[in-house]
């Protein structure tokens, strides 16, 4: 304690007090005293320290955080919300197939929602850091004491603002004195010659970013409403003209100057050779075969196959029953398609009577506006689907001779 | 910063004779529950190889952890750790008991058994175009010159750490801890490697088709789960019996618990990183694995893999003061080390069949392995300080705080 300490602070009016300062030079002398002013029941006030000091918060009596609550609702708004929006855009706002998957796939959200809850979570701790410091703080009246500034060097302050209820200017400044500071417990004057006015050149200064952060957003909107003659500009020349010849291009170095090169005459490659003409052109001797190639298996499992992939190619166009009246031709009509050829009737007698060669040939090469189906759907699927059709044909032209004799007697 | 009133070392710093009735406990433990298993289990002994198989990839996986925590406390320089580091060095030091234990696996292998492993089956291996593309890795020659190097490594890497760490108590000074912290960084090199190809080995070739890049940093992420929460417990009982009771404070415990909070998040992430892949690029090369894991009863431990492996612990490891408490720090650890074993379960059994065949079997090899190295480790402990007193960062370790 000092005298000239005490008669600065009362020679001063009390509102231009800021408060009083002390210095410590040990870590354990700052929570030694922290403790003390603590016990004496003051309110306002705080220590200072460069670096953190273990042990202090409780020495100072200060209340753990609310930031971890305040990161951990973030975190979960963050992830629940990207749950949601992916959910939104992908089942209800744009429903779009991506591989195959169900619209709504979760494994897929997953990074997302992981990335949101991280970032949510570490933009409010930074943010909420700040706000519950009141930081950043542009000028404090601390500023102007010189030995201050070693604060963020080798020594420990603790500030008692005049404005603690508990404030009096000699017995704060008897109670730090007690506590073992080095010098003399010093006033800090209320700063009153800096403004509050935020300099023109800091004013401007942001208002110069802000402008140039909107460049290149105007550039982008100004691209997207004009049109431009000059060819595209490439960014990475080496990935848009590869030193590759591409299908259908000219290659000066072969006579005929195809980049694509022939098979030599005559190649058939492994399993290609498709030599039987009855199983994979339905003919037997160069007429259409009567029966089914002995490859293929008349039985449940065959007609089951058949009318799977009867539902899966055929149906679009010939419908369920195979009457001709399918979506895609409800569609053609609805839209009053001039071109559009109704697909036939499978029932019709000259089908009816088609032998299953030429069935089979009808669907691997195509009728009239029906593509050929060889490419997609393989032989012994495409005799599946013939099976599979005379049971369809027989069940729209049944005669009571068909039927088993319980069901008959049933009948008659 | 130091609180020099709290940083006092306790003034018993060994067991003595107050182990010997765990001691006598795990040993009947592990002898009476292996001898269990291998009576139950003789009329199976497909079977009982994939049980024992579990069973000691979860004792290895302790080991592993164990040994991973004090090669990276003497990589970082480590100063928190130190006086729970003893424990951590003890259960490390037993990795020959591992090595033998693991005769239990490669024994049958050596016998000609190919019930495990089908790439052992020159039948099978010739039929397989696959397969017989893969035996140039895959082949019983290479592999038992892999678990000799596995093994070797980390038998040498163990005894390394506790024998100098010993010797540190009473020799002190820091030459010892140099060293340690020298050999530590090319160390956890080999040991990412060896832990690495070590569970493509035992638990990935099991099927031998299948292939994940991530496979070897899955069974890390277990490791370093099963390692910590056993380092916990171990000290929880250490300090039962009235040592270490102000060395090791809850400033320690919260670290232990921050990691396992940790792990368990490293865990799923790796998990998840593992099955999107697989499941976006949908190749049935590597969907089959999963598709096993997603039929018939599977599919419910897959969906408790999910929730008790990854969410509960997640939201319940999070708090700091869950993790500065000792009772509930425990039931967390508890709680990891029993999932820990569904894991593995999940990762060696399913073959398609879609059946959960958990048996007294499987938990006997888990009890008997467990017991065995539990009575190892604390014979281990009796005799040695229970904190390596020699170690220059001692004081800071003892005044250690969390900020």
């Amino acid at each position: 304690m000092t005298d000239s300490s005490e008669s600065v602070a009362v020679s001063k009016e009390p509102e231009q007090v800021h408060g009083l300062l002390a210095e410590y030079e040990t870590p354990q002398k700052l929570i030694a005293a922290a403790r003390r002013i603590k016990e004496a029941g003051y309110s306002r006030w705080d220590s200072f320290s460069p670096f953190p000091v273990h042990g202090i918060d409780p020495a100072m009596g200060i209340r753990p955080t609310i930031l971890p609550w305040i990161v951990f609702a973030a975190g979960l708004s963050g992830g629940t919300g990207a749950l949601f929006f992916q959910w939104w855009t992908s089942t209800q706002d744009y429903p779009w197939i991506v591989s195959g998957k169900p619209f709504w796939s979760i494994p897929a959200n997953i990074p997302i929602t992981f990335e949101l809850t991280v970032l949510a979570a570490a933009l409010t701790c930074f943010a909420g850091m700040l706000i519950l410091n009141k930081l950043p703080l542009p000028s404090h009246p601390l500023d102007r004491i010189r030995r201050f500034a070693r604060v963020t060097n080798d020594r420990f302050f603790v500030l008692i603002q005049a404005s603690d209820p508990k404030f009096d200017a000699r017995q704060t400044s008897e109670l730090l004195a007690a506590t073992g500071p080095r010098g003399a417990v010093e006033t800090v004057m209320e700063d009153t010659q800096s403004s509050n006015v935020v300099p023109r050149g800091v004013t401007f200064g942001l208002l110069i970013l802000v402008s140039a952060a909107a460049v290149p957003f105007s550039l982008a909107a100004l691209a997207r409403v004009s049109t431009n003659t000059k060819p595209k500009f490439h960014i990475v020349p080496d990935m848009d003209f590869q030193q590759k010849y591409k299908p259908q291009r000219k290659n000066a170095f072969f006579e005929d100057q195809r980049a694509m090169r022939l098979d030599v005459a005559g190649t058939v490659a492994v399993g290609e050779l498709k030599d039987d003409d009855h199983f994979y052109r339905g003919k037997l001797n160069g007429t259409f075969a009567k029966t089914f190639p002995p490859q293929i298996e008349i039985s449940e499992q065959t007609m089951a196959r058949g009318q799977d992939r009867f539902g899966i190619y055929c149906t679009p166009c010939h419908g369920v029953d195979g009457a001709g009246q399918g979506m895609v031709h409800q569609r053609a009509r609805s839209l009053m398609q001039g071109t559009w050829v109704q697909p036939s009737d499978l029932h019709m007698e000259a089908l009816r009577y088609k032998s299953v060669g030429e069935l089979f040939e009808g669907i691997s090469k195509g009728v009239r506006n029906m593509p050929g189906y060889a490419r997609q759907i393989d032989p012994a699927d495409r005799w599946a689907i013939v099976l599979y059709l005379r049971a369809l044909q027989r069940s729209q032209a049944a005669s009571l001779a068909d039927l088993p004799e319980a069901e008959r007697k049933g009948l008659e | 910063m130091s609180h020099p009133e709290e940083a006092r070392l306790d003034d018993a710093i060994t067991l003595d004779a107050d182990s010997g009735g765990l001691f006598r406990s795990l040993l009947i433990v592990g002898v009476g529950s292996l001898s269990g298993a291998v009576l139950l289990g003789m009329n199976d002994l497909a079977k009982l190889q994939r049980a024992y198989l579990v069973a000691f990839m979860y004792v290895l996986s302790i080991a592993l952890g164990a040994l991973w925590f004090v090669t990276i406390q003497h990589l970082t320089n480590a100063k928190w750790s130190v006086v729970v580091r003893r424990v951590a060095e003890i259960m490390a030091s037993n990795m020959w008991l591992v090595a033998l234990l693991s005769l239990g696996v490669v024994g049958p292998m050596l016998l000609g058994s190919t019930d495990l492993y089908v790439w052992l089956d020159h039948a099978r291996v010739e039929q397989d175009h696959v397969l017989h593309h893969k035996s140039a890795y895959l082949n019983i020659q290479f592999f038992i010159v892999r678990w000799v190097l596995y093994f070797g490594f980390w038998i040498w890497l163990g005894r390394r750490f506790f024998r100098l760490s010993v010797q540190q108590d009473r020799d002190g000074g820091s030459e010892i801890s140099t060293t340690l912290r020298r050999i530590s960084a090319p160390s956890m090199i080999v040991f990412a490697l060896t832990l690495t190809f070590c569970a493509i080995d035992l638990v990935m070739s099991l099927d031998a088709l299948w292939f994940s890049t991530m496979f070897g940093v899955y069974y890390f992420a277990g490791c370093v789960l099963a390692g910590y929460s056993t380092l916990g417990l171990f000290l929880m009982w250490i300090q039962s019996k009235g040592r270490l009771t102000t060395s090791v404070n809850s400033e320690h415990y919260h670290d232990i618990g921050k990691m396992m909070f940790a792990f368990t998040v490293f865990w799923a992430y790796i998990a998840f990183s593992q099955f999107m892949l697989i499941w976006y690029a949908d190749v049935p090369e590597e969907t089959h694995w999963y598709h096993w894991r997603f039929e018939g009863s599977w599919k419910v431990v897959s969906a408790l893999l999910l929730v008790a492996h990854f969410a509960v612990p997640f939201f319940g490891l999070m708090s700091r003061h869950v993790k500065r408490n000792k009772r509930s720090l425990a039931f967390w650890a508890v709680w990891i080390l029993v999932i820990h074993y569904v894991d593995l379960f999940w990762l060696v059994y399913p073959n398609g069949s879609g059946e959960v065949p958990l048996s007294a079997v499987d938990i006997l090899c888990w009890l008997g392995v467990l017991g065995l190295f539990g009575a190892v480790s604390v014979r281990r402990a009796q005799k040695i300080n229970l904190i390596p007193t020699g170690d220059p960062r001692l004081a800071d370790s003892l005044a250690f705080e969390n900020a």
